[in-house]
C-alpha cells in the first residue's frame, strides 16, 4: 500500500521544460530518428488529408452538383478513392511507428536503469525505498516513452490540423478565414483552463481512492480488533468520509470533463453563425459558395479535436517531464562504492582480516561504528551477538565491501580492501541472509545462483553438503519445484536450507550469515546446524548469532553495542563475567530450551517473535 | 447534487435472474436520473442532427433562391445564424446534462456500493475471514468496483450513445431519402461484426502483455529487494541478462499488439471512407438529377459523419461492458455471504455483566466439520477470578476463548454468562463487555492516541488517556517520540515492538474497562526489565475482572484460580497450581518440571564456564 502511495504522490509533480531536460529527452529517440521523422511525416500526411477531405467535399458541391457536372463528381470521387487508401497507408505507419517506438523507447530506458541499478550501491538502496525505484522504472519510463511518442504524434496532427485547415478557409474565403482562425487561442485557453481544473479533481480522486484502499485493507487486516471492539459504526462513518472525498472528486471531474466539450462547442457556434450571417449575405454577391459555406461549418466542427489534443498534451507534458528529471537522477547518481582506478583483482581472502579505527555511518550521519578495531585470524568463525541497531549488521555490510568506511581502514591479509576490485571479493564471499532471498524459478536455479556453470549434479552435492537435498526430493517436483515468488512457496527453514545450498555452491572463502530468529521445526532447525558447520570448515566465518549452539562453538564472541565491541572471547570466558554476555545468554537460554523441550509433544511451540520477516532493506536502515 | 448517501441493500439483486437484470436493480434511487440522462442525449443528439436540417433549410431556401430584398435576407440570416447558436446551445447543454446525471449515476451508486461492502465485509464471520486471503477482498472491492463504476459512467452510456445517434440520424437520412440512407449503412454490420471480433482478440492480447509486464515487475522487484544477494554473489550480470529476456519479450508483446492496432483503424478507415464515398456519389447523382436539392445533399454529407464513424467504437465498448458484468459477479460473491447478527438476542441485558462464566460439555468444530477443535470443555468461574488456560498449538486454547465474545458459536454444550445462555447474548453486548490483549496485537495506522481510544466509544480527555498509559507501562515510551500521542504508528511512523504494541492494547483495554478479560500472555522473547513492566501493567488490568490467560509458561499461569491443562481440545487437567503439582504424572507437572530443569541446567551452564 505504501508504495502506491509514493507513485501517487510522485504523479503529483510538475515540471517545466529545461534546455538540458529537453536535450537529454531528445536524446532518448536520437537513435531512432528515421522512426520519429516517419512517423512525424505520415501523421502530417494523415492530418493534411482530413483537412483536404472537407475541401473535396466542398468542390463536389460546387463544381459537380451545382454544375450538374457527373463527370467531375466521378473524377473528385476518384482522387476522393485514392486519397481514402494513401490516407489508410498513413495511418498505418504512423501508429506503427509511433507505437512500437513508445515500446522501444520504454525498453532501452527500462533496461538502463535497471543495468545502472546493478552498479549502484547499498547505500543508495537504503535510502531509496523499493516502490519508488519500481515506480521510476515501470511507471516512468512510460510517461516518458509516451511523450515522445503519442504526445509528439497527437500535438503534430493538432497543430497540421489547425494550419492546414486554415490554410483551405483562407483559400475559400480569406476574411472569414482570419476571423475563425482568431477563435482558436480562445478556444485553447479555455481547453487549457478545463484540463487544468479537471487533472486536479484526478488526482485528488487518485488520492482518495488510495486512501480507500488502505482503509480496505486495515480494516479486513484488523478484522479481529474491529469486531472485538465494536467499532463497526464508527468505522463505517469513518469510511464515508473517504468515499465521500471520492464522489466529491470523481463527479466533479466527471461534469467537468461533460461542461468541456459544449464549453468549446458553444464558442465556436459564435463564429458558425457568423459565418452562416456573413456567409449568406457573399453568396448573394458570389463571393461565397454552398459548398464554401458547408466546408467551414466542417472546419469549425472538426477543429474542436486537434484543441482538445493540443491541451490535454500540454497538460499532461509537465508531469512526463518530472518522470524524465526522476529518471535523469537515477541514471546520473554515481555509486558510492566502486573499484579504484588501479584496483587488482583479489587472488583470496584467506588472509588475516583487520579493521583498524573504523568509523562509520549512514546517510543520516549518526555514527553507527566508531573507531572500530577488530582483528581474525583466517579460519576463525566469529560470533557477532548484541541488540538490534548494535552494530552487527553494519560489520557484516562493511566486511562485504556493501559500504566501505568513512576512515580507518579494513585489511585482508595485509591489504586495503579498497585495492581490490569489487567483483573479485564478492565472487568469494558466501552469503546466507536472515530473512533468505530466493528467486522465483526452481529450486536448482536458486541454488545454481551460487555458480552459474555448476552441473546438476554439482548442485546437488551442494545440496547434499547443506542438508537440503532430503527435504528437496520429497518435494513433488524435486529440483524442479517452482519457489513462487520470492520464494514464498517454500516455508523459512527450507529457503534458509536452499539459500546454504547455494552458497556451498559457491565455495567462497569467506563465509557470512545472519542466522534467522524465529524458528524452524526441530529436523529443519538441526539440518541447518550441519550445513552450517559444512560450510564453516576451513574457512573465515562471521555469524549474526541466535541459536546457542552457534554461538557456543564460535571461537570468539563478540558483543557488539552501540558501535563498539562490548565484550569478547570464548563462551566459557564470557559466562565468567557475568556482564552482558551473560544476561543475553541466559534470556536466549530460556526461550530457547522451552522451544526445544517443547511446552508439547510436536516441538512445536508458537513463536513469539513473529516480527522478524524484516525487509533486508529495513535491517540496513535500522542500524 | 450532492447530498447524504442513500443506502440499498445489495443483497436485493441476488435475487435476480440475468447479470444485467441485477445490476438494474443496483440502479435502485438513480433509474430516473439515469433515464434522464439517456434522454438528454437524445435530444443533444437530436439538436445536432437539427443543425444539419437547419442548413439543408439554409442552403436551399436562402442560398439557393435568389429573390430576397436584402433586408429581408439580413434578417432571414441573422435568424439562421441565432436558430445555429440556439441549437448549439441546446445540444450543449443536454449533452452536458447527460454527462452530469450519468456521472451521478455511476459515481452515486458507486458510493453506495463502496460504503456497502465496507460494512459488509466488517461484518461477515470469522470463519468467512479466516479463509479468504485478503488481497483478493482488497482486489475485488477496488478493480471490480472501478470496473462496475465504468460500467455504468462509460460503457452503458456509451453504447446508448452510440445507439441513439445512429437511429436520431438515421431517421433523418430516411427522410432526406429512403434508399440513400439504406445504401449508405449496408457495410456496417461487417464493420461492427470485426470490430467486435477484434477488440475480443486484442483485449485477450493486452493480458498477455499485461502479464509480461507483471513478469518484469517481480523480476525487479526480486532484484531490488534480494540486492544484498545479487552483490554478494556478483551476479550483476546474470541479473542484467534475466531483465533484458523478460524486458524484451514485454517490447514483442507490446510490438505484436501495435500491429494489430495499427492494422485495425487503417482497415476500418478504408472500409468506412469508401461508405461514405459511395454515399457521396450517389447522394451527388441524386442531386443532379434533381432527385434531391443541394440542401438535402449537403444536411446528408454532415448526418452520415455524424452516424458512421462511432461505429467502430461500438465493439470495444460492448467488449469493455462484458468486462464489467464479470466485476459484477464477482462483488456478488461477497454481497451474497451472510452477516453476523450484532444485536439480535433473546436476553437483552441492561448494565454490566458480572462475569460469571459456567461452560457445560462445550464442543466446537469448524464448518468443514472434520474433527472437533473442542470437546466436553466443562468448568465454572466467578466473577473476578482469573482462569488460565496451557497448551501446545492447536490444542484449542484460542479456539475456547474465541467463543466468548462469539467470534464463533459453539456446536455442542452450553455456556453460561451469568445465568443465561451465551448464545441468547446480542453479539454487541458481550463484546463490550469484553477486553482482548493479544501477543502482538493489531495496530492501526492512526497515530497512538487513536488507537489508545480506538473503540472505546466515548470522548476521552487527555488526561485519562495518559493515566492509562501510565498503568500499562507506555506512557514514558510514547512521550519519547517526537510528536508524543500523535505520532503515527506503522509505515509512515513509528514501528512499535510486539511488546510496545501489546502495551498500547493494555492502555486501550483500561479505558474499555470491559467485565471480562481475555489475555494472550506468552511475553517470552521480551527483555526482562519490559518483563516485568508488562506483567505489572496486566495484574492491574485484571483486578476485578473475570480473566482468561493464555500462557506458555507455569510462571504467568500460578497465580491464576484455575488452571485448565489443554490438549487436543480437550481438558485433560484442572485445578490450581498447588493440586495440579500435585498430580505427578500430569501434564502440568511435566511442564513444570522442564521449566525447572532448564533453570538449572543454565545454572550447570554456568557453574561449567566458571570452572
Amino acid at each position: 500500500m505504501a508504495d502506491n502511495i509514493t507513485e501517487i504522490e510522485e504523479e503529483e509533480y510538475t515540471s517545466q521544460l529545461t534546455a538540458p531536460v529537453f536535450k537529454r529527452i531528445v536524446k532518448l529517440v536520437s537513435p531512432y530518428w528515421s522512426w520519429v521523422l516517419g512517423f512525424v511525416l505520415t501523421i502530417l500526411a494523415v492530418s493534411a488529408l482530413d483537412a483536404y477531405f472537407t475541401y473535396l467535399n466542398k468542390d463536389i458541391v460546387d463544381k459537380g452538383i451545382n454544375l450538374g457536372d457527373s463527370a467531375t463528381v466521378m473524377r473528385l470521387a476518384g482522387i476522393y478513392g485514392g486519397f481514402i487508401l494513401l490516407q489508410a497507408a498513413m495511418v498505418f505507419g504512423a501508429i506503427y511507428l509511433a507505437g512500437v517506438l513508445g515500446e522501444r523507447v520504454q525498453y532501452d530506458l527500462r533496461r538502463n536503469m535497471f543495468n545502472h541499478l546493478q552498479d549502484l550501491s547499498l547505500s543508495y538502496y537504503s535510502q531509496m525505498a523499493v516502490g519508488r525505484l519500481m515506480a521510476r522504472v515501470t511507471s516512468d519510463s512510460g510517461r516518458v516513452s509516451e511523450l515522445v511518442t503519442w504526445g509528439v504524434l497527437d500535438s503534430t496532427w493538432a497543430a497540421v490540423n489547425i494550419t492546414t485547415s486554415a490554410i483551405f478557409m483562407m483559400i475559400i474565403n480569406w476574411k472569414l478565414g482570419l476571423a475563425v482562425l482568431l477563435i482558436v487561442p480562445v478556444l485553447m485557453v479555455i481547453a487549457v483552463q478545463f484540463r487544468k481544473k479537471i487533472l486536479v479533481e484526478f488526482r485528488n480522486s487518485r488520492r482518495a481512492n488510495s486512501k480507500i484502499t488502505g482503509a480496505y485493507n486495515e480494516n479486513i487486516q484488523g478484522v479481529r480488533v474491529v469486531k472485538a471492539l465494536g467499532r463497526e459504526d464508527q468505522n463505517l462513518v469513518e469510511f464515508q468520509e473517504l468515499t465521500d472525498k471520492m464522489y466529491r472528486a470523481s463527479y466533479r471531474a466527471a461534469w467537468l470533463s461533460a461542461l468541456f466539450l459544449p464549453a468549446v462547442q458553444i464558442v465556436s457556434s459564435i463564429a458558425l453563425g457568423g459565418i452562416i450571417w456573413y456567409g449568406g449575405l457573399q453568396s448573394q454577391t458570389g463571393l461565397l459558395t454552398i459548398g464554401g459555406i458547408q466546408a467551414f461549418v466542417g472546419y469549425l466542427t472538426f477543429m474542436l479535436w486537434p484543441v482538445q489534443d493540443l491541451a490535454r498534451v500540454y497538460s499532461e507534458m509537465q508531469h512526463s517531464i518530472a518522470s524524465a528529471e526522476r529518471i535523469f537522477k537515477l541514471l546520473d547518481t554515481r555509486p558510492k562504492v566502486h573499484n579504484r582506478p588501479d584496483a587488482v583483482a583479489a587472488t583470496s581472502l584467506l588472509g588475516k582480516i583487520e579493521f583498524d579505527h573504523v568509523d562509520f555511518y549512514y546517510e543520516d550521519r549518526k555514527p553507527v561504528l566508531t573507531d572500530f578495531t577488530l582483528t581474525v585470524n583466517p579460519g576463525e568463525t566469529i560470533a557477532l551477538v548484541g541488540p538490534t541497531g548494535g552494530g552487527k549488521s553494519t560489520i557484516v555490510n562493511l566486511l562485504c565491501r556493501f559500504f566501505e568506511p568513512q576512515s580507518g581502514e579494513i585489511r585482508i591479509g595485509d591489504i586495503d580492501y579498497t585495492q581490490f576490485t569489487l567483483q573479485s571479493i564478492h565472487s568469494r564471499i558466501g552469503i546466507v541472509l536472515q530473512t533468505p532471498h530466493l528467486f522465483s524459478g526452481s529450486v536448482r536455479e536458486n541454488i545454481r545462483y551460487g555458480k552459474l556453470d555448476a552441473s546438476d549434479a554439482d548442485v546437488e552435492e551442494a545440496a547434499k553438503i547443506a542438508g537440503a537435498h532430503d527435504f528437496i526430493v520429497t518435494l513433488e517436483k524435486g529440483y524442479e519445484q517452482n519457489v513462487g515468488e520470492g520464494g514464498n512457496l517454500l516455508s523459512v527453514g527450507q529457503k534458509q536450507l536452499i539459500s546454504l545450498a547455494r552458497a556451498v555452491l559457491a565455495r567462497p572463502e569467506l563465509f557470512i550469515m545472519d542466522e534467522a530468529t524465529s524458528s524452524v521445526d526441530t529436523l529443519t532447525e538441526a539440518l541447518i546446524q550441519r550445513g552450517m558447520e559444512a560450510l564453516m570448515q576451513g574457512r573465515t566465518s562471521f555469524v549474526i548469532a541466535h541459536r546457542l549452539s552457534t554461538i557456543r562453538r564460535a571461537d570468539r564472541i563478540l558483543v557488539i553495542e552501540n558501535g563498539r565491541i562490548a565484550e569478547q572471547g570464548t563462551h566459557a570466558e564470557l559466562l565468567r563475567q557475568r556482564g552482558h554476555y551473560y544476561n543475553l545468554y541466559t534470556q536466549q537460554f530460556r526461550h530457547q530450551l522451552e522451544v526445544q523441550y517443547g511446552v508439547d509433544e510436536e516441538g512445536i511451540v508458537e513463536t513469539s517473535e513473529v516480527s522478524q520477516t524484516s525487509d533486508v532493506l529495513d535491517e540496513v536502515a535500522a542500524d | 447534487m450532492t447530498h447524504q448517501p442513500q443506502t440499498f441493500d445489495f443483497r436485493q439483486s441476488l435475487a435476480a435472474k440475468s447479470k444485467l437484470a441485477g445490476v438494474w436493480r443496483m440502479m435502485t434511487d438513480y433509474r430516473l436520473p439515469y433515464l434522464l440522462a439517456t434522454v438528454a442525449l437524445a435530444v443533444s443528439a437530436a439538436s445536432r442532427t437539427f443543425t444539419f436540417i437547419l442548413l439543408r433549410y439554409f442552403a436551399d431556401v436562402v442560398l439557393g433562391a435568389q429573390t430576397f430584398a436584402f433586408s429581408t435576407l439580413n434578417q432571414t440570416l441573422a435568424l439562421i445564424a441565432l436558430a445555429f447558436v440556439a441549437l448549439a446551445c441546446f445540444e450543449g447543454f443536454f449533452s452536458y446534462l447527460s454527462g452530469r446525471l450519468a456521472a451521478y449515476t455511476a459515481e452515486g451508486i458507486t458510493r453506495r456500493l463502496r460504503d456497502y461492502l465496507f460494512d459488509h465485509i466488517q461484518r461477515l464471520s470469522f470463519a468467512y475471514h479466516s479463509k479468504t486471503p485478503t488481497g483478493d477482498l482488497i482486489e475485488r472491492v477496488t478493480s471490480d468496483v472501478d470496473s462496475l463504476r465504468r460500467f455504468f459512467s462509460e460503457q452503458a452510456i456509451g453504447v446508448g450513445r452510440i445507439l441513439l445517434v445512429f437511429i436520431i440520424n438515421f431517421v433523418a437520412l430516411l427522410n432526406l431519402n429512403p434508399r440513400l440512407a439504406w445504401l449508405s449503412i449496408v457495410t456496417i454490420p461487417v464493420v461492427l461484426g470485426v470490430s467486435l471480433w477484434f477488440f475480443k482478440l486484442v483485449t485477450k492480447r493486452y493480458e498477455q502483455y499485461q502479464e509480461q509486464e507483471a513478469i518484469l515487475s517481480t523480476t525487479l522487484q526480486e532484484n531490488l529487494t534480494g540486492v544484498r544477494v545479487v552483490k554478494a554473489f556478483a551476479r550483476q550480470d546474470y541479473e542484467m541478462g534475466k531483465f533484458e529476456k523478460d524486458n524484451f519479450e514485454k517490447f514483442k508483446r507490446g510490438k505484436h499488439l501495435l500491429k494489430m492496432h495499427s492494422l485495425f483503424w487503417p482497415l476500418s478507415d478504408v472500409v468506412l471512407g469508401f461508405q461514405m464515398l459511395f454515399g457521396f456519389v450517389y447522394g451527388a447523382t441524386l442531386a443532379i438529377n434533381g432527385d434531391i436539392t443541394v440542401g438535402t445533399y449537403v444536411a446528408y454529407t454532415g448526418l452520415i459523419t455524424q452516424l458512421l464513424w462511432p461505429i467502430r467504437n461500438l465493439g470495444r465498448i460492448i467488449v469493455q461492458a462484458s468486462s464489467g458484468l464479470v466485476s459484477y459477479s464477482r462483488l456478488m460473491e461477497i454481497v451474497k455471504q451472510d452477516r453476523e447478527a450484532l444485536f439480535e438476542g433473546r436476553v437483552q441485558p441492561e448494565g454490566q455483566a458480572r462475569g460469571d462464566l459456567v461452560f457445560k460439555d462445550v464442543s466446537f468444530m469448524y464448518s468443514d466439520g472434520k474433527s472437533d477443535v473442542l470437546k466436553n470443555v466443562s468448568f465454572h468461574v466467578k466473577p473476578g477470578q482469573a482462569v488460565a488456560l496451557l497448551g501446545s498449538t492447536g490444542s484449542g486454547k484460542t479456539s475456547l476463548v474465541n467463543l466468548l465474545p462469539r467470534f464463533h458459536e459453539y456446536t455442542g454444550g452450553s455456556i453460561l454468562l451469568d445465568g443465561a445462555e451465551l448464545r441468547d447474548y446480542p453479539r454487541e453486548y458481550l463484546r463490550k463487555q469484553i477486553g482482548i490483549v493479544e501477543q502482538e496485537p493489531f495496530l492501526f495506522s492512526r497515530s497512538i492516541r487513536e488507537n489508545i481510544t480506538y473503540g472505546v466509544g466515548r470522548d476521552v480527555s487527555q488526561e485519562e488517556i495518559e493515566r492509562a498509559a501510565k498503568a500499562a507501562a507506555i506512557h514514558e515510551v510514547i512521550q519519547s517520540f517526537p510528536d508524543g500521542y500523535n505520532t503515527l504508528v506503522g509505515e509512515k511512523g513509528v514501528t512499535l515492538s510486539g511488546g510496545q504494541k501489546q502495551r498500547v492494547t493494555i492502555a486501550r483495554t483500561l479505558l474499555k474497562n470491559p467485565r471480562i478479560l481475555i489475555l494472550d500472555d506468552s511475553t517470552s522473547s521480551v527483555d526482562l526489565e519490559t518483563e516485568a513492566e508488562i506483567r505489572e501493567a496486566l495484574n492491574s488490568l485484571m483486578q476485578n475482572r473475570t480473566t482468561f490467560i493464555i500462557a506458555h509458561r507455569i510462571q504467568s499461569v500460578m497465580i491464576a484460580d484455575l488452571i485448565l491443562v489443554l490438549d487436543k481440545g480437550e481438558v485433560v487437567q484442572m485445578g490450581t497450581h498447588d493440586a495440579l503439582l500435585r498430580q505427578e504424572f500430569g501434564i502440568y507437572r511435566r511442564i513444570y518440571d522442564i521449566q525447572t530443569r532448564i533453570d538449572e541446567e543454565l545454572e550447570l551452564e554456568v557453574a561449567r564456564a566458571g570452572a
